[in-house]
């Protein structure tokens, strides 16, 4: 088979200056027409400066890390666990084995402290609100003797 | 757990994905990131939005793999590229046009000296001439010549005929030789 100057032109832009990479069907021809003359010579000549050309584009290689900065992008975000009182609880009874009459002990002395707590709490507030209390009514007392005076 | 998906095709691979495996979508990114990161950077013209594209269009993958459908798309890789094109093309849309490089002006103004054009310039050059053709000439162009895909596969990612495709290479080619000719000199090709 012959290729003709056009086709051989055609062939060269399609398919690239390797000429062994052609299809196989045209590759032959390719090659044929090369042995025996050298217009089809000149225009590979051509083709390869010309791809010269193009291969001068520039190119920045990727970020060594990329791969691993789009792996690390797409894991899930882990969810921030509270701590609850009722998990802090097991935790610690399966940690330490406690035994469940010593669990109920140590629960019911951390209630006991925590009404304590409150009733303490409680007790101060009523004392402060009772001292404003005088205070303002020492204020108002002093005042309206002074108008009256 | 450390399992080897080396021995996977990609078709394999995306179908554990599917299944929720993140080891096999880490196998996946590991595989091809450099790969589509290149045609990115061909498009968009810089690295960071490049590597931006890239991690994009996996994350999009990661969150619904489901995309691939292997009834509909032969090769894993066909659809993924036309994943990250379409991320690159909405972007530079999104992004104003870039104005010359100054070596393009330089060249513009003085013909035939060109033969004392530096890399640089010549890079340069190169560059504003590609951006300067038709989007589907470009990325034919780009799947052909620089990521060296068969005409078949690059028809098939530009959802063209191989004739078609063949058309637009050769317009790119014939239209960049004459650019090339005119501003570097007949000496450089």
């Amino acid at each position: 088979m012959n290729i003709t100057l056009k086709q051989f032109k055609e062939n060269l832009l399609v398919y690239g200056a390797n000429v062994h990479e052609w299809p196989e069907d045209i590759r032959q021809a390719g090659l044929k027409a090369l042995e025996t003359s050298s217009e089809f010579r000149a225009l590979l000549a051509e083709e390869e400066r010309f791809e010269r050309v193009l291969t001068t584009r520039r190119y920045e290689e990727p970020s060594r890390d990329l791969a691993e900065r789009i792996v690390s992008a797409s894991q899930p975000k882990k969810k921030k666990v509270w701590p609850s009182v009722v998990g802090f609880f097991s935790e610690l009874v399966w940690e330490f084995s406690l035994p469940k009459p010593a669990l109920t002990a140590f629960s019911v002395s951390l209630i006991f402290v925590l009404i304590l707590g409150f009733a303490i709490g409680f007790a101060n507030l009523i004392g402060s609100v009772s001292t404003e209390g005088t205070q303002t009514d020492l204020q108002e007392f002093l005042y309206y003797e002074g108008e009256v005076l | 757990m450390d399992t080897d998906f080396s021995h996977l095709d990609d078709e394999s691979l995306i179908q554990q994905v599917q299944q929720g495996s993140h080891e096999a979508f880490a196998a996946m990114v590991n595989r091809h990131s450099n790969r589509f990161y290149r045609i990115a950077y061909r498009l968009v013209f810089n690295k960071g939005d490049a590597e931006d594209m890239v991690q994009e269009a996996f994350l999009r993958l990661w969150a619904r793999p489901q995309l691939w459908n292997p009834g509909k798309q032969a090769k894993f890789t066909t659809w993924f590229y036309k994943v990250v094109i379409n991320l690159c093309l909405d972007l530079n849309k999104k992004k104003k046009p870039l104005d010359l490089p100054e070596d393009r002006e330089l060249a513009d103004r003085k013909p035939g000296q060109d033969a004392l054009l530096g890399i640089h310039q010549e890079q340069a050059l190169v560059d504003g001439f590609i951006k300067e053709l038709p989007e589907r000439q470009q990325l034919a162009l780009n799947l052909c010549f620089y990521e060296g895909l068969s005409n078949k596969e690059a028809a098939e990612i530009l959802g063209v005929k191989v004739k078609a495709l063949q058309s637009l290479i050769m317009r790119a080619k014939t239209t960049l030789k004459e650019k090339v000719k005119r501003h570097l000199g007949g000496g450089s090709i």
